[in-house]
């Protein structure tokens, strides 16, 4: 059994310097520094933004980060010391599920419509893009944040759920999150798989279709994690465990203030609060028009035990980086390693205390299609469902 | 400095400050570079660097382009480019740490014209002979993962068709030559054709 929280344990280190990229899933540490859970906990953070993936990660790499607010698989790639950097890197916390979307060109989004005898979404959306693609040579260019980013997995998953090969029928490349909105509008790219606000940015400004959400593709889906270098959380173990208990807290208000958060995250992301509440309330216009689709879970920070580094996500991104070939020299024991290494639900456990979290550390991906209850010892804990697009479960 | 028999290397600056950038670019032609790309980092960088093919790329630490050419050269999808980064104010250990990791990336401490040079020329070795490793390892792949698909041809058609091993390969390789396709592929198609109807008597 894994001990109640260790209150005794100081912060080995209370100035902490914390990187994120702007988007709206940073506000677990924009919230827990704006509401004085940072400094409740004794530590007095700075905020840094970052412009790209590969320079906060660098940062964190070289210690100008003590954490940082990073891409899940991005957490894996750089412990396996593919795309450049090999550091042991490692996440105690989950910030949130889900937040992604596929977003389309209005133009794209027509050529669907002549190919599509159900509504364009889902994965509808992409059996009318794999019938496009039949009937139409014209090259399309989809892009993604990074190579390693739970988007690029997403976007394959979905791609390849209606038949599509992503490497052969499609262009994949990679562009800033900022970015996405102004090619799409520009004609350089037909979709996107991003996180919000730059779905709804585009929805909003009239140019894109939203054709599927990430939680369409596997619900409930890990999107950014708290990641440290294995190093700095031998070194600083009551640090880090205070950063968890104010992230932990931070989350839970963010589910419970969406309004507040709202207006937390204005002071971040340049874009009109009525685009940044969209997913946050959980009211998603698809299109220019028509109806929003409601979707509570489109941004979760806290409930469904979310922020626990299940280790079946790991073996979930890590089996989507096999499947695209991006661990060709990496074996099988060698990766199953890594998702032991680098996911530590133990590490969130000792900070916030066990008993209102999950007692295991996997769970059977894709085989909850509904709410599901997870007994804990603190009481029944509602789950949220985890099928995937195209029904497939994973093997325990 | 560039070898004065072979065309100057084609560099690209992403610099979003740009009087940084006239500076940068002044010092590289004075050595003997050729600056044929001055941009922000608002212009769409792949579509820049499939336009005009520059061997190197220069850009700023914090421009949000970082990601586009890390997958660019790292994961080299696109055109081989060497990436070369500069920040102002950058620690020395910082820099031995990226070359250390085997990144093409260099952190270039302030601007000094005489450092540019020998920062691009190293830079630029390095990334070719990691693009040669590369390219080695991934011929020694392909050629172990078409051997054996041609074994495992071979295989299925001798225990089908009652062929001995040398009958098995000719007709594999006639094949090939009659229909102009590389052994491995037609191995590939009969491996398909024959594991379809494997159960057939």
């Amino acid at each position: 059994m894994t001990p109640e929280p260790e209150s005794a344990t100081p912060p080995e280190k209370a100035d902490l310097c914390l990187g994120y990229v702007p988007l709206s899933d940073c506000l677990p540490l924009v919230a827990a520094q704006q509401l004085g859970f940072f400094s409740e906990e004794g530590l007095r953070v700075s905020l840094k933004a970052e412009a790209s993936w590969a320079s906060l990660r660098d940062r964190l790499v070289i210690g100008q980060f003590d954490a940082a607010h990073m891409l899940a698989p991005m957490v894996l790639a750089t412990s396996l010391g593919l795309g450049g950097w090999e550091k042991p890197l490692l996440t105690a916390c989950v910030l949130n599920l889900n937040g992604n979307a596929v977003t389309v060109s209005r133009s794209l989004y027509q050529r669907l419509q002549t190919h599509a005898s159900h509504p364009v979404y889902g994965l509808a959306a992409a059996q009318a893009l794999a019938e496009l693609l039949r009937h139409d040579a014209t090259p399309l260019t989809f892009a993604t944040v990074f190579p390693f980013s739970s988007h690029h997995y997403q976007l394959r998953y979905w791609l390849a759920a209606a038949g599509i090969d992503p490497d052969r029928q499609l262009r994949l490349i990679t562009l800033h999150p900022a970015q996405m909105a102004d090619h799409l509008q520009r004609g350089l790219i037909d979709g996107y798989c991003v996180g919000e606000p730059w779905n709804s940015l585009a929805v909003a400004g009239g140019f894109g279709h939203i054709v599927a959400t990430g939680h369409d593709i596997w619900q409930n889906s890990p999107e950014k994690v708290l990641a440290v270098t294995a190093d700095w959380a031998a070194r600083h173990p009551g640090s880090h465990a205070a950063l968890l208990r104010a992230i932990h807290r931070a989350g839970r208000w963010l589910d419970e203030n969406r309004r507040q958060a709202t207006a937390l995250l204005q002071d971040v992301i340049p874009v009109p609060p009525r685009v940044l509440e969209r997913a946050l309330l959980g009211e998603l216009p698809l299109g220019p028009e028509g109806p929003a689709r409601t979707l509570d879970d489109c941004l979760v920070f806290h409930r469904y035990a979310a922020n626990l580094p299940w280790r079946s996500h790991a073996r979930w991104l890590l089996a989507q980086m096999r499947r695209w070939n991006q661990l060709q020299g990496v074996t099988v024991s060698d990766a199953d390693a890594i998702a032991l290494a680098c996911y530590r639900p133990d590490i969130l456990r000792a900070a916030v205390g066990s008993g209102a979290l999950p007692e295991i550390d996997e769970k059977c991906e894709g085989s909850h299609t509904e709410h599901w209850i997870l007994d804990t010892r603190a009481g029944p804990l509602t789950m949220g469902p985890d099928a995937l697009i195209d029904g497939i479960v994973t093997s325990e | 400095m560039p070898d004065s028999n072979t065309s100057p290397l084609r560099v690209m600056l992403v610099d979003d400050a740009p009087a940084r950038a006239a500076l940068l670019e002044q010092s590289l032609s004075d050595c003997g570079y050729q600056v044929i790309c001055r941009l922000d980092s608002a212009r769409g960088l792949l579509y820049q660097v499939e336009q005009h093919r520059p061997d190197v790329v220069i850009v700023d630490l914090e421009s949000p382009e970082r990601d586009v050419l890390e997958d660019m050269s790292l994961l080299n999808h696109h055109h081989p480019t060497a990436v070369v980064m500069f920040a102002a104010g950058a620690q020395r250990t910082d820099i031995e740490r990226a070359v250390r990791a085997g990144v093409s990336a260099y952190v270039v401490d302030g601007l000094d014209p005489q450092r540019v040079s020998p920062i691009l020329e190293v830079a630029i070795a390095r990334f070719r002979e990691y693009q040669a490793l590369r390219r080695e390892l991934q011929e020694t792949r392909n050629q172990l993962a078409e051997r054996s698909l041609v074994e495992r041809a071979k295989t299925l058609l001798m225990s089908q068709r009652q062929w001995d091993e040398k009958t098995a390969y000719h007709a594999m390789r006639k094949l090939a030559m009659d229909r102009s396709q590389r052994l491995a592929d037609v191995a590939r198609d009969i491996i398909a054709v024959l594991e379809l109807t494997h159960d057939d008597p």
